[in-house]
């Protein structure tokens, strides 16, 4: 098979790969984008509603992944991971691995038919597993392409699906292949993970059944959640009670993890004020080791979450245990009051930090010590790599929130075209200045 | 258009709740659903979603809809949304009519859901009655001149210039000082890296100048600015070096007027013919036509005086970059003891002190030598209103200026470096070391005994003069809440506030681009998040401190992509405008010429001669590029003889009867 | 959009079906007894809301499970229309069947 060439593949399908994948089609370039879910959208578009305006995500992402699947400079490859990023003097050649997802996706309608008719129901990463899916499906209802995909793992194999679908769409017979695509510029948007759960045993995190990580909590808040409510996974019970444990996954030598994930504050801020509002009889409390609200209209939305009645307390969480009834009972030394306490909460989320998802080696790249993509020319052109050509975006290059993802995009597509252009070969006409 | 059936499709959009949980859309639906030429009428959860796009392109194909309405969320979020929408499935995209159910309706009746569903309702049928009228429209296609206009030569216009350049565009840069490099210029090192910031701002100079896409005004001021997005006219005033390269040796020399050095922030003087710092660019010197004053100068055993000869000069531009930097805040006198105590100094001032005393072993300040020294965070950001003071225009700074707390313990390591036994409390209200490789500063004060203070914005420290014959000369008041409340009184030799960022001032630049400005003065852009470089006006994009505080890595970031932009905007060489503008029926024009008289925008209407059966007539034009479709002319011309094209008058009564109409009627209609 | 063609074999659907299952026995078998003990708590929990609207801990009590695991398959049986709520009893919502339609 032929390679494909394009001038820049974007990898990774969450908002900063979509907004540099949009921003270098817009300009004329051929642009490829490699995500390796079967829907584009990212961490973004399992969001309620974002920080500090509250617009709802789903309104904000959806045009964005809309506009991708349409533009007639972008071809999207979903549900492919890359394989190898090698140079060939031009530019890159890049083996790409596309995975089955047992139905043609040129003739799925997304009618769901076969989702409906299959008998297995799996748990739901996109709602934290806290929710449901079949073993195949659509995953999620604003799924970008509206394909269905088959967990074969978890498939009996009943033939059931293939039956039903009017279009004859389920191909059992399909097998992972590996395509080519040759590209001059390559931008790295592959996002980030949460840290685990479970990684500070004194939380109790994955034990605790009432001790959740705050994506759950946004699934909860977003109109197509699991529950349809805000309700605790231990019981099912709407919570009174609620608590934010800050830094509970950054700023933490013991776990490894010593950098501020820099978002946390912030989306525990926004989701007690969500909360306030779906719950009004809520008592939501905050504990804190510092509030970095820092960006534009954060410190509004502090102070206004503050007059909402949240509860704000400086104290470093020491462990977290449950009481008979399941409820997550807190130790935590006031440290304006100089003493230790014990306080049980309905539920309780952890705000965990940002790790990378990538491991950059398959690009030839080397992570910092914080694990995160190194960036040598940090205060020349934030968005290089160690490698010319390939240029980082978004929270792949370190954790930050939505609105730098959207300007390291558009920073990355910057450096990416003026790159591309300088390899083409793009003359540069002599200037004059254009008198009136 | 000829006699085509009118076919409308209604779609009530869910919004994810926020219409859905107040509005009963399936009823607005199914009200909508019989009324005249409606083919259609669906909701959806999330219209804008690919699914619910594809649900519209898809009535437009399969079911001949031929006439669009849509009940969401703000225009402003996704009228571009949908109209490209519509034009994928083949449909004129003005051929669609968007309604706000959300921010008009939903959102601000949020308790009154029975009201709310009957505004909706009104709202909707309005919609419906306009769509009846409309007709399909074109976009205005402009040629755009390639080239951007950059103002100001700090790190932020910089950036944005050489991307914009190595995107094949030509740029204009201007700045109105003498010298590039902004703020950055004044900085030693920077974090995280430690790297030197004139080094780094001389490789960014070097590659800017070097560019033959570039070309570079300094000493120059915008005076005017006219024109429309694609073709910017801007006015601009250049004044006179003074000096040439050659000469400058010999003239600074002869110079003997000395003014404060805004350089160090008034803690050295410099001449009034200077270089801003040793290696600035452009290398020669420059006179401060603002002190100069006609000072003779004795050269070469003659007197010389030097004139300014300021010129005036057009650009054309099709986008213009406002890269204009920040100032630090400058506390106001006795605030935190400054400019009275000679021992208070912000935190700039402080940076520049250390670089013009490098060579110094001992730290000495005002005579004495420096042991212990007081950092105080948040000087003139985080103010809360009713407990600070507001500043001259009546308005508190409630805003973080986000880089102070990791400067601040930047410099609390520069400081344990060059002086070790050195004792420092900071005092602060939170720690925000946010970004990467932040926190170790954090980390290192700790390590190296900086003792950390924390204070409560509604008690800020209080710092006065100490008493004669005190060890120290000044005493720092503060609450500690790490020690249930104490108060302290701490004495210290020097007391370095940690000041925030305030926007500069340039009130006659806002004017004249019609940009907004937020709360915090800041510039505003449109969106922060769908569009986060870009401000309401069309073609005007935002790059750097101008638009909120930010450190060099983010203003960088931030420059690109306003790079990116621009090129996005004039790569193809022409700029399309919405075809909400005035038009003239001209048979229905008698030239009376009120329109003229009513309207405000500069070159968009005039009275201009026709030859009409042998008679010289006098009709209104409109030039359509300069027109913003405000109305005005519409509600005073006498013969209803223009009208602004897809917001008609007949599209308004029409509107207007349907939101009059009895809701018994509307039901009954259906 | 262009996607790479996927390969096909030439054989009958069900010597396909016959050697797939064959490939993955693993999988299939551990999914066969998966969809034997969802079925089994489907009609568990569908006999105790037979009469009336219940809430998880009521559920999770009567049919002998941890109310986690009764609530996930309640909100997965609410996703795909077999229950409703119906509700609230003090801070837990009821639940019901849903109406055959």
């Amino acid at each position: 098979m032929n390679n494909l060439h394009v001038d820049a593949l974007v990898i990774g399908g969450g908002i900063a790969g979509m907004q540099a994948a949009l921003d270098l089609g817009d300009q004329g370039f051929q642009v490829a984008l490699v995500e390796r879910e079967p829907s584009i959208g990212g961490k973004m578009i399992t969001l309620s509603k974002v920080f500090p305006t509250l617009d709802c995500c789903s309104c904000i992402t959806t045009p964005k992944m809309s506009a991708v699947a349409h533009h007639p400079n972008i071809k999207l490859f979903t549900y492919c991971e890359v394989q190898s990023v090698d140079e060939n003097g031009a530019g890159f050649d890049v083996a790409i691995l596309k995975k089955p997802r047992y139905v043609d996706e040129n003739k799925c309608t997304g009618c769901r038919q076969c989702e409906y008719e299959c008998p297995i129901t799996v748990p739901s990463p996109f709602d934290r597993n806290l929710g449901s899916y079949r073993a195949i499906r659509v995953p999620f209802s604003t799924a970008v392409p509206q394909t269905a995909v088959l967990d074969i793992d978890n498939c009996l194999l009943c033939g059931k699906c293939e039956k039903i679908c009017p279009v004859e769409a389920v191909d059992f017979t399909q097998q992972p292949e590996i395509f080519g695509i040759d590209t001059t510029a390559i931008v790295l948007a592959t996002g980030f993970e949460m840290t685990d759960l479970g990684a500070k045993k004194e939380y109790g995190g994955g034990e605790l059944p009432n001790v959740i990580d705050p994506l759950m909590m946004e699934r909860f808040l977003a109109p197509t959640g699991p529950y349809g409510r805000v309700l605790r996974p231990g019981d099912g019970m709407e919570p009174t009670t609620i608590a934010y444990v800050q830094c509970a996954g950054s700023r933490d030598q013991t776990q490894g993890i010593e950098y501020c994930s820099r978002v946390c504050c912030m989306y525990a801020i926004k989701q007690a004020m969500l909360i306030s509002g779906a719950l009004p009889l809520a008592e939501i409390t905050i504990y804190y080791m510092d509030i970095r609200t820092f960006g534009k209209g954060y410190e509004q939305f502090y102070q206004n979450a503050q007059a909402m009645g949240v509860e704000f307390v400086r104290g470093k969480v020491a462990s977290i245990r449950e009481d008979e009834n399941h409820n997550p009972v807190l130790r935590v030394e006031l440290t304006e009051e100089g003493r230790l306490i014990e306080r049980t909460h309905d539920l309780v989320v952890l705000s965990l930090g940002m790790i990378p998802t990538a491991s950059p080696q398959v690009f030839g790249l080397l992570p910092s010590s914080d694990g995160f993509i190194s960036l040598p020319a940090l205060n020349a052109s934030p968005c290089a790599t160690e490698r010319p050509g390939i240029f980082v975006t978004g929270t792949a290059s370190g954790p930050m929130d939505i609105v730098d993802s959207i300007i390291t995009a558009g920073a990355a597509a910057s450096d990416a075209s003026a790159y591309i252009r300088s390899k083409i070969g793009m003359r540069v006409e002599q200037s004059e200045v254009a008198y009136a | 258009m000829p006699d085509e059936k009118l076919k409308i499709g209604v779609y009530t959009c869910y919004c994810g709740g926020n219409i859905s949980h107040t509005v009963k859309c399936e009823q607005v639906a199914k009200l909508m659903e019989g009324q005249p030429d409606v083919v259609i009428s669906r909701t959806n959860m999330s219209l804008c979603s690919d699914a619910g796009q594809s649900q519209i392109e898809q009535d437009i194909k399969e079911l001949g809809v031929n006439r669009v309405v849509i009940g969401a969320c703000a225009p402003s979020l996704h009228e571009q949304t949908f109209r490209g929408t519509v034009m994928r499935a083949g449909l004129n995209p003005y051929l669609y009519h968007h309604i706000g159910l959300r921010e008009q309706d939903s959102w601000v009746h949020a308790c009154d859901c029975e009201g709310a569903t009957c505004k909706a309702v009104r709202l909707m049928a309005a919609g419906v009655a306009k769509a009846r009228l409309l007709q399909p429209l074109e976009s205005i296609q402009l040629r755009a001149e390639k080239q951007a206009l950059v103002i100001g030569g700090g790190v932020a216009g910089l950036r944005a210039a050489l991307d914009i350049a190595r995107q094949d565009l030509r740029v204009v840069l201007v700045e109105k000082s003498p010298f590039l490099g902004g703020r950055m210029a004044q900085l030693e090192t920077v974090f995280p890296t430690g790297e030197d910031a004139r080094e780094l701002l001389h490789r960014l100079i070097e590659q800017v100048v070097a560019h033959p896409n570039i070309t570079i005004f300094t000493q120059t001021e915008i005076t005017g600015v006219s024109g429309y997005v694609g073709n910017y006219g801007v006015q601009l005033l250049q004044h006179s070096r003074g000096v040439s390269d050659e000469d400058s040796e010999k003239m600074i020399e002869a110079c003997q007027r000395l003014v404060p050095d805004e350089f160090n922030y008034g803690l050295s003087e410099r001449k009034v013919i200077y270089r801003a710092y040793p290696g600035c660019y452009p290398p020669s010197a420059a006179v401060d036509w603002e002190y100069y004053f006609d000072h003779p100068l004795q050269v070469n055993g003659k007197q010389v005086v030097l004139k300014d000869e300021p010129k005036t000069f057009d650009v054309n531009a099709g986008a213009i970059v406002v890269a204009t930097g920040f100032d630090p805040y400058e506390p106001r006198h006795g605030e935190y003891g400054y400019a009275e105590i000679p021992e208070v100094v912000t935190l700039p001032q402080l940076i520049r002190r250390l670089a013009l005393k490098k060579d110094d072993e001992i730290f000495q300040w005002n005579g004495h030598p420096v042991r212990d020294v007081a950092l105080i965070h948040c000087v003139g950001s985080r103010e809360v209103e009713g407990v600070d003071e507001p500043h001259e225009d009546g308005q508190v700074n409630n805003y973080c200026s986000r880089v102070c707390c990791t400067a601040a313990l930047h410099m609390t390591e520069e400081l344990h470096q060059r002086f070790p036994g050195l004792n420092i409390y900071d005092l602060y209200q939170d720690i925000r070391t946010y970004g990467r490789g932040h926190e170790e500063y954090y980390r290192h004060a700790m390590e190296n005994c900086v003792r950390f203070v924390r204070y409560h914005g509604a008690e800020r420290p209080e710092v006065t003069t100490a008493p004669d014959g005190d060890s120290h000369p000044v005493l720092v008041r503060v609450k500690d809440s790490l020690t249930y409340n104490e108060e302290l009184e701490i004495p210290v030799d020097l007391v370095v506030l940690a000041v925030g960022m305030m926007p500069r001032d340039i009130d006659n630049l806002v004017k004249m681009l019609k940009v907004s400005r937020g709360n915090d003065r800041f510039l505003l852009e449109v969106h922060p998040k769908l569009r986060p470089v870009e401000t309401a006006v069309n073609g005007v994009v935002l790059a750097g401190t101008a638009q909120g505080p930010m450190n060099i890595q983010e203003s960088l970031s931030a420059a690109s992509a306003a790079a990116a932009k621009v090129v996005s905007l004039l790569g193809q060489g022409k700029v399309e405008l919405q075809p909400f503008v005035a038009a003239v029926d001209a048979e229905k024009c008698d030239g009376t010429g009120a329109c003229v008289e009513a309207c405000v925008y500069e070159g968009a209407i005039a009275l201009e001669t026709f030859e009409e059966n042998g008679r010289q007539v006098k009709r209104a034009v409109v030039t359509p590029a300069n027109c913003s479709g405000c109305g005005a002319c519409v509600s005073v011309c006498p013969n209803r003889a223009i009208d602004v094209q897809g917001w008609t008058l007949a599209q308004y009564e029409a509107m207007v009867d349907a939101i009059a109409m009895d809701i018994v009627d509307l039901v009954e209609a259906a | 959009m262009t996607t790479p063609t996927t390969q096909t074999k030439n054989i009958s659907r069900g010597e396909m079906l016959k050697h797939l299952r064959e490939q993955h026995t693993e999988t299939v078998a551990r999914t066969q007894a998966l969809l034997k003990e969802q079925k089994r708590v489907q009609q568990e929990i569908c006999k105790v809301l037979r009469d009336n609207p219940k809430t998880v801990p009521e559920i999770a009590e009567a049919v002998g499970m941890p109310a986690h695991e009764v609530l996930w398959y309640v909100a997965s049986f609410k996703k795909y229309g077999l229950i409703v709520e119906n509700g609230m009893c003090s801070d837990y919502p009821l639940y019901q069947k849903a109406q055959e339609k």
